[in-house]
């Protein structure tokens, strides 16, 4: 699949669908931190709609390939295309505008701001593009609402439970329609309830038709939201296969 | 090795920003308090010193010798309260002729009062006699001049010249000497006194106690209790001549002393920032350091060596510094000082030294103790899982409402930012506030010296004054006459106005000194706009004279008192002015007030204005050309007390406030360290670089704002305290004028150096902050 076979776009419930289409595309991707080699000649492509799962044991390099593809960091040979656009061409200024455009961003730890409340923090990723407050918060509430923590907007950080900061994460990875939702151990820091809850909407906004790539231990959350399964050892791309999603 | 040490020395590796922000803050602030205390100390030192050496008196006075007789006041001396005396020594005021002071450099035609004196030494005013030897039978004569090179010897020399004075035979100078007290211009033997029709007696006092003028006046009433009526005609207190000497330097310690100040204060703001910052952003540090077995002072101590260190090494560097830097401004301060005819020589005592390197150090400790404490307190579990989890603190609503504010988001965060950590906040402000302070005073203070600078030196009034040529000195006579020179000189191209002015020495009843009167005829607009108060000379029988003047002779505005010329002819005149600057014993009057006192007194130096633009070299070669005998100089217009006080307010100002901006640039780093998952997330989101040095830079511009807004009446606070002392301590007046220089533009941009001290300050750790690679903070837990 390839850029030219873009057979059409759509719009689903707050995301951005774009079928037929690679939106990611590594190839002999390499990193060194020193003498190490964090990837070793990485090749990857992920098409529109893909849900793509990376697993491996700590230190494989999986961290480091979503971090390359959100364009955090730069890999020191190869190359990383998302949506037809060369990241390793693209400066600093130029990779913040594009993470703003194209990535959403889900972490383990959910990174929200301690000092905003629930709403503020989705609003903040529309807010940050020039979107004037009151339709930055109108849209967050829609996102909250959709995610069903509507009732929770004014909540701040400390006194959310684990699933619901991370909702409220997701809710902001989403704020800007994001053509790549990428995400990081997103159920690491939560227990089995919360995990399954995140879960769920993690396969639902796949459904929808939102590109995932998730990078995760959890074995459990890549065989339910995935279709994909890429696994990693030193650096390498060891295995790839396609999964059926279990209820 | 000590564990504390050890754990010290890794505290101080791992912080060597904040160490070095903390070395840079201490040296700087004692540089400024070497400086402010070295002036302090050699304000008194140097008179005290010589003082004592010399059995200075602390009270020189002046009897009438037709109404007290020399055993009468022998008798004084042994009246209560007195510890020694010298005296009755017989004091002639005769006059040194023109012919005679122009062969002895030092020395000034006019009034010179001679004392009958057996030997230099005795119990009392001890003089130095640095050439020759004492005039022990009559014909000779001893001369008080200061001990300047070529002075003893050499064909400049006074000794062996011969003087003639009115009514007596000549006389040798057979030796020069100082005294500290001033006691008189000459010395003769007591034989030789006799042909010099002396008229009054001369007593020297020491009392045992003289700390203030209230003492000195009830001792010299004592000692002249019992005597007749009137005989007391003057005395002199040494605390006049100290004041004096000290007149000059006590004039800068007001000023460098609030500098010090400020300097210290901002220097104990930013170390106790720094040491809070490395306790809140160190505690998984302090709780790994207890769970290893720290007892809680151990950790206290290990963050106070980590202080310790870069403060000692700041203090020292400092202090060594500021020795180096307090040396030549001491010098230009001291320039020309002289105790009686002693030349004072500045130097800093040790306390001052001893007193910077060890109390710097202590001030940053008591400083970092407060913060220190709070790790002392802190629980090990609390403080390996501080950071592992979301603060349980809500957002001041102000964040909240900065959310709908109608600015770019990365503005309304950066305004939010300071809000998150209050205290660090206040701290900041604080020292952005003593900043802003600095140059709020620095620059009211250098507006006031600008304008006293250009009206003593008569700045845009006078361009170049003309000198008659005197053949004495091997120059050319004019061939013009005075008022022909000055009609000549006002002819000239590009000439605007022209003032005449000549010199007068007359005398004040009951003063033993002379007092110099400048005559000025007409180029009224040529006369420097120096007044201070009151008014100028209107005509005849008016004069003004310098806050000094006043000081010194005990005069206020519009008292009269009648001059004596060497004439014999005497004037009653009027004080309606006070002018900025001008001796203590000199005046200036109306050119007719000078002719009333002595009718064919010439003028020696022309003042000249010239119109606008014009070339003063063309007009000086002009003048060359039209009479060989008067000799053009371009005025300056820069006056060295000024540009002193200027340039050494200037340097301090920059000092304090790249030190105010280190504390800004110690709060970015520490937030900029402390927030970096929020920065990282910020910047997954799509914050760019431009954004996020634009957050950081605003969070400190908000509080430079506040600061600047807070900092501005306490920087207007210290002029108009530091002011005042600085007009008494320096004997002067500024008019109303001078200090009006808070305007609502400077005042603006007072309150935006405020937040110029935050942006310089925040740029560069903001710009790194916004260069931080992201990948690995966003999973570091």
């Amino acid at each position: 699949m390839t850029s030219e076979e873009i057979s059409g776009t759509g719009r689903g419930d707050g995301v951005v669908v774009v079928r037929d289409q690679a939106v990611v595309r590594v190839s002999g991707l390499r990193k060194e931190y020193g003498d190490t080699a964090a990837l070793n000649g990485v090749s990857l492509e992920i098409g529109a709609g893909d849900a793509v799962a990376v697993m491996g044991p700590s230190g494989c390099g999986k961290s480091t390939l979503l971090n390359m593809i959100a364009g955090l960091d730069r890999p020191s040979a190869g190359s990383v295309h998302v949506h037809g656009e060369d990241l390793g061409r693209i400066n600093e200024t130029g990779l913040a505008l594009f993470r703003r455009r194209r990535i959403g961003m889900i972490f383990q730890f959910f990174n929200l701001v301690d000092d905003l409340p629930a709403i503020d923090n989705v609003a903040l990723a529309a807010q940050l593009t020039g979107t004037p407050a009151r339709q930055a918060r109108r849209r967050a509430l829609e996102l909250l609402d959709e995610l069903g923590i509507a009732d929770r907007r004014n909540v701040y950080p400390a006194a959310l439970s684990g699933g619901e900061r991370q909702r409220v994460a997701v809710a902001r990875a989403l704020m800007n329609r994001p053509a790549l939702l990428l995400a990081d151990e997103p159920t690491g820091a939560l227990d089995s309830h919360a995990g399954e809850q995140v879960m769920d909407l993690l396969l639902d906004l796949n459904e929808l038709g939102q590109t995932l790539l998730l990078v995760t231990h959890d074995q459990r959350l890549a065989t339910r939201c995935a279709s994909r399964l890429v696994t990693m050892a030193d650096g390498r791309i060891t295995g790839e296969r396609t999964l059926e999603r279990t209820a | 090795m000590s564990a504390v040490w050890r754990a010290s020395r890794a505290a101080v590796r791992r912080r060597r920003l904040q160490t070095a922000v903390i070395g840079a803050v201490v040296l700087v602030s004692s540089m400024a308090l070497v400086v402010a205390l070295g002036l302090l100390d050699v304000v008194s030192g140097p008179f005290d010193r010589l003082f004592g050496q010399a059995h200075g008196a602390h009270v020189v006075a002046t009897y009438d010798a037709a109404k007290v007789s020399a055993a009468q006041l022998d008798r004084t001396a042994h009246r209560p309260g007195v510890r020694a005396s010298a005296g009755p020594f017989p004091q002639a005021v005769t006059a040194m002729p023109e012919s005679a002071a122009s062969q002895m450099p030092g020395m000034a035609p006019g009034p010179l009062t001679v004392v009958g004196r057996a030997e230099p030494g005795g119990a009392v005013d001890r003089l130095d006699l640095f050439a020759g030897h004492w005039a022990t039978e009559p014909g000779q004569i001893v001369l008080a001049l200061p001990d300047a090179p070529g002075m003893a010897g050499g064909p400049h020399s006074p000794i062996g010249k011969r003087i003639q004075l009115p009514g007596t035979a000549p006389l040798t100078v057979v030796g020069l000497a100082s005294s500290v007290s001033g006691t008189a211009q000459a010395w003769v033997a007591p034989q030789q006194i006799a042909g010099l029709h002396p008229t009054t007696y001369q007593m020297l006092y020491r009392f045992d106690r003289a700390a203030t003028a209230r003492q000195i006046s009830k001792d010299t009433e004592a000692v002249s209790a019992g005597l007749p009526s009137g005989s007391l005609v003057a005395h002199q207190s040494y605390l006049t001549l100290k004041a004096q000497v000290a007149a000059k330097p006590n004039a800068f310690v007001p000023f460098l002393l609030a500098f010090g100040i400020l300097g210290l204060l901002v220097a104990i703001l930013i170390v106790g920032n720094v040491v809070s910052g490395a306790v809140v952003s160190g505690f998984r540090h302090i709780g790994v350091l207890k769970s290893l077995g720290f007892t809680p002072r151990q950790v206290v101590a290990v963050y106070l060596v980590m202080v310790c260190v870069p403060a000692t090494v700041g203090a020292v560097v400092g202090t060594a510094l500021g020795g180096v830097v307090a040396r030549p401004l001491l010098h230009q301060v001291f320039q020309g000082a002289q105790l009686g005819t002693v030349n004072v020589i500045p130097t800093v005592g040790p306390w001052v030294y001893a007193t910077t390197v060890l109390g710097m150090p202590l001030a940053v400790v008591l400083a970092a103790l407060i913060p220190a404490l709070r790790a002392h307190r802190l629980s090990a579990a609390r403080a390996i899982s501080a950071g592992s989890a979301p603060h349980g603190r809500r957002g001041p609503a102000v964040q909240r409402w900065l959310t709908g504010v109608r600015l770019p988001r990365s503005v309304t965060l950066g305004l939010g930012l300071p809000f998150a950590r209050p205290g660090r906040a206040l701290l900041t402000v604080a020292s952005v506030l003593l900043g802003v302070a600095t140059v709020t005073f620095a620059t009211g203070l250098s507006a006031t010296m600008v304008a006293y600078g250009d009206a003593v030196e008569g700045s845009g009034k006078v361009q170049s004054i003309v000198w008659r040529g005197q053949t004495r000195f091997g120059e050319t006579a004019p061939h013009h006459a005075d008022a022909a020179a000055q009609a000549l000189l006002r002819g000239l191209p590009h000439a605007a106005d022209v003032a005449a002015v000549g010199f007068l020495d007359v005398r004040m009843p009951g003063r033993s000194e002379g007092v110099t009167i400048e005559g000025v005829r007409g180029g009224m607009s040529a006369l420097p706009g120096d007044l201070a108060r009151g008014r100028w000379t209107r005509g005849p029988g008016e004069v003004v004279a310098s806050g000094r003047f006043l000081a010194e002779q005990g005069v206020r505005l519009g008292d009269s008192f009648t001059l004596s010329a060497t004439g014999g002819r005497q004037e009653r005149v009027t004080l309606v002015g006070e002018v900025l600057a001008g001796p203590q014993n000199w005046m200036r009057a109306d050119w007719s007030t000078v002719t009333a006192l002595t009718p064919h007194t010439q003028a020696n130096q022309y003042w000249v204005q010239l119109t606008g633009g014009a070339d003063v070299s063309a007009y000086m070669k002009a003048v060359r050309a039209a009479d060989p005998g008067l000799y053009p100089t371009e005025k300056t217009t820069v006056n060295a007390g000024a540009v002193t006080v200027i340039s050494s307010a200037s340097a301090l100002t920059l000092m304090l406030t790249l030190v105010s901006a280190m504390g800004v640039f110690n709060t970015v780093v520490l937030s900029a360290r402390e927030r970096q998952r929020d920065l990282g997330m910020l910047k997954s989101i799509g914050m760019t670089p431009r954004q996020v040095t634009v957050m950081m830079v605003v969070s400190m511009a908000g509080l430079g704002l506040v600061g600047g807004i807070l900092g501005l009446p306490l920087g207007v606070t210290a002029y108009r305290v530091v002011v005042p002392m600085t007009e008494h301590a320096a004997q002067l007046t500024f008019p109303d004028r001078m200090l009006d220089v808070w305007h609502a533009g400077t005042m603006t941009l007072l309150v935006l150096a405020g937040v110029a001290i935050a942006a310089l300050g925040a740029v560069i750790p903001a710009r790194a902050a916004a260069r931080q690679t992201i990948a690995r903070v966003l999973r570091t837990e």
